[in-house]
Formats: structure tokens, C-alpha cells, sequence
């Protein structure tokens, strides 16, 4: 069995998060995603202080117009041309419009049960890690705790 | 302070809160109304029989049922249907969905008719091409004209029913004709003013003929059971003279009919109750029985019949007018609230037939909530949703078009009034 403090959130995490700035276009954001693979970045200002996080998932709400949200029997009347005038016209705005503002983080020396516990917890998919002064210093996905599972039971 | 003063004093606050906005309207009731107890104008007891439980339950049991209802997708059906029968034609799609607001509104809180039919009219004018506004504004003004038409149609309508004890056949047969002239009139204006964004996309027509209707209906075994229960509450209220049941009965015994059909949780189905309008409701009517507990209702009443020289035209005309100026600028609820015991006391002092009177108040409570933006539940919905959008209605550019309808529903009524009541 492995030491105590062996699965920290220091040791599984990425050490270089995929950063943006809260006034970046969505256009940008989509081209980060795709470009670095990830499905999740994480909004800084200043001295990298979170503000935000933003994943595929928000913009995938951001798409979706809310009268089409709050009536589940509509969307297959839609007219099938709106996903891309859509597109077209959010793709300039600003990702501080639709970035997730109440952010969970985890600090690098917290278990990572603790960390877990919040992705179970809030339903979450990525945690950004945090220091002392609650600057960015890392991230942690569920791959990355998927990978420890499997390192704690030994596959 | 003596009570008088300080009734006055609450309430006015009360008022100057609610059009201020910066506090929710049901806290700034509530607050008011519990200082009118704490501070001793009135009792417990008063208080809590200055609430009108039975326009809480019928708002509360037709929430309930349209809540469960709307599940079953029936009213989106309804909507798209009818703009496949217009074929895509911006025009007939336009007067087709203005006439089923108008009835959905007729038989439905307006609010929940907005609820229903804005995002349809998105996805319908995303179909057509053309532009969403004029729909949007169709729908606000429609909206209010159809829930003058019944006493359940409009939060101010189900008041006035409940205090004055008219039945939902009375409402339907003195409101009913004036609110369909009126809305035929509207639309046919609306048609004219918003003729050239009315042209649909050349396209629009084959792609609405591939619409399916009945996609719409997610949940079969619910439409049915909803329907039923939907024609169970009208022949309730089509025949409460007769029974003596009151609203409130109908409406919350259609709503445990419903939950029993439907078996599901009710926790969730009872949370869908809007509970912040219910309590405003009810802090409402807590503040207008402090003022009628000081007399200061009765003074205002008898103010009004100096002005009006206590002539049974002048006092309707004046009350239709008045109430439309007044809900214009603030919703349209604290309002008929406060009128209610002012219409009794006028009709009382002055001692004319209060039928025409409450006509009156809820013809220009209903109507008058068309002219700004703020001026009725249903108006703020709608431009909520619209801004929410990027389609910003504009408080003034929406008064353009409204006012001058507003006038002319206006007028209207009071050559309806006049030839029906008052020669």
C-alpha cells in the first residue's frame, strides 16, 4: 500500500493549465479547446487569480437559446439553419457572458478524496488548483483521478 | 402617529417600494403587511381576514393543473398546428397565433399564456425568416385583451370575481363581447402597422410543411388525463351558479383530480405553484384591509363621488379611465387590490348599481396593462425573454405601437360601456 500522502492533488495534477482572459471571444475559446484538446479552461486576471472556468459543456449552453431551454417540446420545430446563425452570432462575445463564475477549487496539498468529493459533489468534470494567495498553479480533471483509481489498485 | 396616519404611511411606502422595483415586490407586500400588525392597525385575526382565500386557491389550483398540463406539450401542439394550417404565410401565421393567445389567455393566467407562447414564436419566426418583435408585442397586447374576457383570464378579473361574487357566466357574457371586438380590432391594426415584416422567406412555406404537430406531445397518457381534468374545471365554473361552488373549490379540486390521475410526487407539482405571487397576493390584501380598517378607503370613495357628482356615467367612465392611467404606470394587481373595497364603498354611499362599476375597474385594469412595458405581469415576462434574446423591446419604442392601441381599446370599452350600462 502506498503512503499516506501519496495521492495528493500536487502529484496528479497538469502544472499547466490551459489559460484565458475573461475577455476572450468565444471564437477564441473554441480554437483553444480544439487546438490544446481540452474541454476545459480556466478565465484568469492579473497574476493569475481565478475568475472563472470555462468547459465545452457552458458553451454547448451557451449555444442553446433559453426559450428552447425552458420548453423541451420545441427544439425539433427549431429551424435547422439556427445552429450556425447562432454560432455566428455569439462567436464574438465575450466568454465572460457564459464562463461558470462560482468557482470550485482545490488547493495542491489537499487529498485527493477531497477533490473528488467536490467533482461528486457539484457535478463538476475539472478543478483548478490553487496556492496560498489562491493563484493558479495547476489543474485536475477526472482523467487525471481516473489514473490514480487505477494507480491505487494497482493496474 | 395616530392608526389613520400611520396606515397611510405603510401602505404609501409600500406603493413607493413596488414601482421603485429595487426589492422584490412580495417582500416589500409582505414586510408592509406584517407592520400593520405589528404596529397596531390591525389584528391577527383582522388581518387574516382581510385575505381573500379564494382567489389564492383558484390561483393556486389552476397553477397546479396548467403546471401538470403543459407537460404533455398539448399548448405547443396547438401553436404549431396552427401556423402549418397558415402554410407559412407570415400574415395567417400572425392572426392565427394572436387569436389562440387571446383564447389561451381567456382560460389561462396570462402569465403562463406568455410562458407558453413566446418561445413557440422564437422557433416560428426562426422558420418564417421574419422578425420576432412584432410577434412579441402582439402577444403582450392579445394577451391582456383576452384575460379581460373571463373571470379567470386575469389576476385582476379573478379578484374582482371573487369580492363581488359575479359568476364566470356573468364575466364571460358582460367582458366576453367587449374583449372580442376589441381583439379582432387589434389584431386587424396590428396587421396593417406590421405588414412589411410580415413577408416570409421565400423557403419558409416547404419547410413548415414539413412540421410535425403531434411531435410536439411528449406525454399521450398525460394530454388525456390533462384535457379531462381541463374540461371537468370549465364545466365547473360554466355551472358554479348553479352549484354554488366557488372558485377556488373548482379550481383546487381539478388540481387533486390531476395529481391523483398523474400519481407522481406531488412535492415537485406543488413547488411549481409560483408561491413569491401567491404571498404578494396575500400581503396585498393584508395592506388593504388596514387601510379599510381606518376609514381611509371610505374617504377616498367619497373624493371620487365629489368629483363625479355621484352620477352613475361619470363614475363608471371615470373609474374605466382612471384604472387605465393607474395600471399603465404600476402593475396592475395592487391596484384592483386597493379599488375593491373603494368600488363597494361607492356604490354604497352613492347608492348606484356596482355591476357596471366593477366592469369598469376590471375593463380598465386589464386594457389599461397594455400601455408600457411594466404595466402588467405578462409585459415584463415577455421583454425579459425578449432581452434575454438580444431583442430588446424598448420601454418607449414598445409605447409607440401600444399607447396608441391602448387608447383605442379604451375607447372601445367606453362606447361599450355606454350603449350596454349607462343609456
Amino acid at each position: 500500500m502506498a503512503p499516506k500522502s501519496a495521492f495528493t492533488v500536487k502529484k496528479y495534477m497538469k502544472s499547466e493549465p490551459v489559460t484565458l482572459s475573461k475577455e476572450a471571444s468565444v471564437r477564441e475559446a473554441l480554437k483553444t479547446m480544439i487546438e490544446k484538446k481540452t474541454n476545459g479552461i480556466v478565465i484568469v486576471e492579473g497574476d493569475q487569480s481565478v475568475v472563472g472556468i470555462l468547459s465545452s459543456w457552458d458553451l454547448i449552453q451557451y449555444l442553446v437559446p433559453d426559450y428552447l431551454e425552458e420548453d423541451k417540446h420545441l427544439a425539433t420545430f427549431e429551424s435547422s439553419d439556427q445552429f450556425e446563425k447562432r454560432l455566428k452570432q455569439i462567436g464574438d462575445n465575450a466568454i465572460d457572458n457564459c464562463m461558470t463564475k462560482n468557482v470550485h477549487t482545490v488547493r495542491e496539498k489537499d487529498s485527493l478524496m477531497a477533490a473528488a468529493t467536490i467533482l461528486s459533489e457539484f457535478r463538476i468534470r475539472q478543478l483548478p488548483v490553487v496556492d496560498e494567495d489562491s493563484k493558479l498553479v495547476g489543474y485536475l480533471n477526472r482523467t487525471d483521478i481516473k489514473q490514480a483509481m487505477g494507480e491505487a489498485l494497482g493496474l | 402617529m395616530t392608526t389613520f396616519a400611520l396606515a397611510i404611511a405603510i401602505f404609501a411606502v409600500v406603493y413607493v417600494f413596488i414601482i421603485w422595483e429595487k426589492v422584490h415586490r412580495t417582500v416589500v407586500a409582505l414586510a408592509g403587511a406584517t407592520l400593520m400588525i405589528t404596529l397596531g392597525v390591525l389584528h391577527q385575526e383582522q388581518a387574516i381576514e382581510g385575505i381573500d382565500f379564494n382567489t389564492l386557491g383558484l390561483l393556486i389550483g389552476l397553477m397546479v393543473v396548467v403546471g401538470i398540463a403543459k407537460h404533455s406539450g398539448v399548448f405547443q401542439f396547438v401553436a404549431i398546428w396552427a401556423t402549418k394550417v397558415a402554410k407559412g404565410n407570415a400574415i395567417m401565421v400572425y392572426a392565427l397565433l394572436a387569436v389562440i393567445t387571446a383564447v389561451f389567455s381567456a382560460f389561462l393566467d396570462n402569465v403562463t399564456t406568455v410562458l407558453l407562447m413566446v418561445p413557440v414564436i422564437f422557433v416560428i419566426a426562426n422558420q418564417l425568416n421574419v422578425h420576432v418583435k412584432p410577434f412579441l408585442v402582439g402577444t403582450i397586447l392579445i394577451s391582456n385583451i383576452g384575460g379581460a374576457a373571463t373571470l379567470i383570464g386575469d389576476p385582476p378579473n379573478i379578484m374582482i370575481g371573487s369580492a363581488s361574487g359575479l359568476s364566470f357566466n356573468s364575466f364571460l357574457w358582460n367582458l366576453g363581447p367587449v374583449a372580442v371586438i376589441t381583439g379582432f380590432v387589434t389584431i386587424g391594426i396590428l396587421l396593417l402597422w406590421y405588414k412589411k415584416d410580415l413577408i416570409s422567406h421565400k423557403d419558409a412555406a416547404e419547410e413548415i410543411a414539413k412540421l410535425n404537430p403531434k411531435d410536439a406531445i411528449t406525454d399521450w397518457p398525460l394530454l388525456s388525463k390533462s384535457l379531462a381534468v381541463l374540461g371537468i374545471i370549465m364545466i365547473g365554473f360554466f355551472t358554479h351558479s348553479a352549484t354554488g361552488l366557488e372558485g377556488a373549490t373548482i379550481a383546487l379540486a381539478g388540481a387533486s383530480l390531476l395529481l391523483l390521475f398523474t400519481l407522481n410526487d406531488p412535492e415537485h407539482h406543488l413547488q411549481e405553484v409560483e408561491w413569491t405571487t401567491i404571498f404578494f397576493f396575500s400581503g396585498l390584501f393584508v395592506l388593504v384591509a388596514g387601510l379599510e380598517e381606518v376609514g381611509a378607503i371610505h374617504i377616498l370613495a367619497e373624493k371620487l363621488l365629489e368629483m363625479t357628482g355621484g352620477d352613475l356615467t361619470a363614475t363608471t367612465i371615470a373609474l374605466l379611465w382612471g384604472s387605465a392611467v393607474f395600471s399603465a404606470a404600476v402593475d396592475n394587481i395592487p391596484f384592483v387590490a386597493t379599488m375593491i373595497p373603494l368600488v363597494q364603498d361607492v356604490s354604497e354611499i352613492a347608492r348606484i348599481p356596482i355591476e357596471p362599476l366593477w366592469w369598469a375597474l376590471a375593463l380598465g385594469a386589464d386594457f389599461g396593462g397594455n400601455a408600457t412595458l411594466i404595466g402588467a405581469s405578462a409585459n415584463v415576462i415577455v421583454n425579459g425573454m425578449a432581452e434575454k434574446e438580444g431583442q430588446k423591446l424598448g420601454f418607449l419604442s414598445y409605447m409607440k405601437t401600444a399607447v396608441p392601441l391602448t387608447i383605442l381599446s379604451l375607447i372601445i370599452a367606453t362606447i361599450y360601456m355606454y350603449l350596454r350600462y349607462l343609456v
